[in-house]
């Protein structure tokens, strides 16, 4: 190795290592000042609350049981809903590759249910499916399931005509076209789509929760700010961030391992 | 009895916009051992013949037939090589040239062993395991004439396979899959729009003319077949050839 790319490795490593230290000072110097600012009644931590106070807070619910009943269940509704709206959109998209009839007949009625926030038809999913577990994990469900159907079949259609044409050619049939061609071709696009969906799972999940829960984290958010325990509230908003990262990253990292196959 | 045979085949093709006739009383035989080239201005209907060769198209008229069978139940006897080398990336190399059996369900050991034999045999031996990305051009190219020939078919159909490589590797390229298909003893028919790739490679071209396309002309090349057609590209015929089917093309585009 030359020494002139010796330095570059160097400088490279000390780049990384300047905007580590950046993040994780601005994160220190953000909590601390909050902090402080509590601590010297700057702000009233009773409306700002404070690092400290979100820590007891999050000790609290841990004491009380309560921490894991809520995270369980949020996660439970999040991950099931995010499983269902892969499937079952996949599988719609699968059906719309399949019959170019089905997909003319059905383009308008997905382009009203993509425009329609699905929010507004929480009522409704309370009432047909009742309030409980079931209506938070249907609304998820819709929030993810038409842009899953959407996306995956635009990929499904993407694939290189003439790749097609050499398994026409070779005498194969359209569900060997769909097994052999069309879902390993769509991978890298289903994973993407993956990404999207969790994100769009937790909007679905917590307002979900908004709506109907007696636990989760959208129950704790809502019940923290109804009696004012603005603690719970940060608290709840700072595990949301952490859980919807770890999944992020989860998803992420599966994509990394299934795209070496790709590239 | 002739390998290939088109009888005043026609082929329209039918849009919203309107009809487009493509191709008008082809007439074709071509014998084994043979390698055909397909010439014609850009947009006559070359490919549309290729995919009717190919069983992608029934033509509206005419017919085609195999050792004098109709086509469709001799499909297993032609393969076909696209104009990308079209290999699958989440494949390994040995596993994309087994493609073809592997959808007509005829992966046996032997076709196995024979893939295997193959991509040996033309260089690949230790790439067999590796994706298709980490070959050069060149190699995908082979990798992809190789998939045409683990099913054993007596016709190769290529339809300009080699569009999409840089002019150097274009010429040993060309000169590699001449070299495989003489080896294997293979009888072909090659689209291209490059004349000179049609007259080095071919011992009949074929000139069609504009759309639809009518056969305007068939060369049969006579150059040393010894030669790797690069090399065929330095005998005195050649140039007769290149200036008469040129001739023949610039009349059309006229």
């Amino acid at each position: 190795m030359s020494e002139e790319h010796k330095l570059y490795l160097k400088k490279i490593k000390i780049r990384k290592i300047v905007v580590l230290t950046i993040q994780i000072g601005l994160l220190i110097f953000a909590f601390g000042l909050w902090e402080l600012s509590a601590y010297l009644e700057w702000s009233d931590p009773f409306i700002t609350s404070s690092p400290s106070r979100i820590v007891l807070s999050i000790i609290d619910l841990h004491r009380s049981g309560d921490l894991w009943l809520h995270l369980g269940a949020t996660l439970y509704e999040t991950v099931l809903s995010f499983m269902l709206a892969t499937l079952i959109g996949v599988l719609v998209a699968i059906a719309l590759w399949w019959s170019k009839m089905l997909t003319d007949v059905l383009e308008p009625y997905l382009i009203v249910l993509n425009s329609l926030p699905k929010v507004a038809l929480g009522p409704l999913i309370i009432i047909w499916v009742g309030a409980g577990r079931s209506a938070i994990i249907t609304m998820a469900l819709l929030i993810s399931v038409i842009i899953t159907i959407i996306s995956a079949h635009t990929g499904f259609k993407a694939v290189d005509k003439e790749k097609i044409e050499l398994l026409h050619a070779m005498g194969a049939t359209k569900i060997q076209i769909l097994y052999k061609l069309i879902l390993p071709a769509n991978i890298p696009n289903i994973i993407s789509i993956l990404k999207i969906n969790v994100g769009l799972s937790w909007v679905g999940t917590i307002m979900g929760e908004y709506l109907v829960s007696k636990e989760g984290i959208g129950y704790l958010l809502v019940y923290g700010s109804q009696v004012f325990k603005l603690d719970l509230v940060m608290a709840s908003t700072i595990l949301l961030c952490i859980l919807a990262t770890l999944m992020y990253l989860s998803v992420a990292l599966i994509e990394k391992l299934i795209n070496r196959f790709y590239k | 009895m002739a390998l290939l045979e088109l009888k005043s085949v026609s082929h329209t093709y039918h849009s919203p916009e309107g009809e487009t006739q493509a191709l008008n009383d082809i007439n074709l035989v071509v014998e084994e051992r043979e390698f055909v080239s397909i010439v014609g201005p850009s947009g006559c209907g070359k490919s549309t013949l290729l995919s009717t060769l190919a069983g992608l198209i029934t033509p509206s008229e005419g017919e085609v037939t195999i050792y004098g069978n109709p086509l469709s139940s001799e499909k297993d006897l032609i393969a076909l090589m696209p104009q990308r080398d079209q290999l699958f990336e989440w494949r390994t190399v040995l596993n994309n040239v087994l493609l073809s059996p592997e959808i007509k369900k005829k992966k046996t050991p032997e076709v196995i062993n024979y893939a295997k034999e193959l991509l040996c045999k033309y260089g690949l031996k230790d790439f067999m395991q590796k994706r298709p990305s980490e070959l050069s051009g060149g190699m995908r190219q082979r990798v992809a004439l190789i998939r045409t020939l683990v099913g054993s078919p007596k016709l190769l159909l290529l339809d300009e396979p080699f569009s999409a490589l840089d002019f150097q590797t274009r010429l040993s390229v060309c000169d590699d899959v001449s070299r495989i298909i003489d080896e294997e003893q293979k009888t072909a028919i090659l689209v291209t729009h490059d004349i000179g790739e049609a007259i080095s490679m071919s011992t009949k071209v074929v000139v069609l003319t504009e759309r639809p396309a009518r056969i305007k002309k068939i060369y049969n090349v006579d150059l040393d077949r010894s030669l790797p057609p690069l090399k065929r590209r330095e005998q005195k015929a050649y140039n007769v050839y290149f200036r008469s089917i040129w001739k023949d093309l610039e009349v059309i585009n006229e």
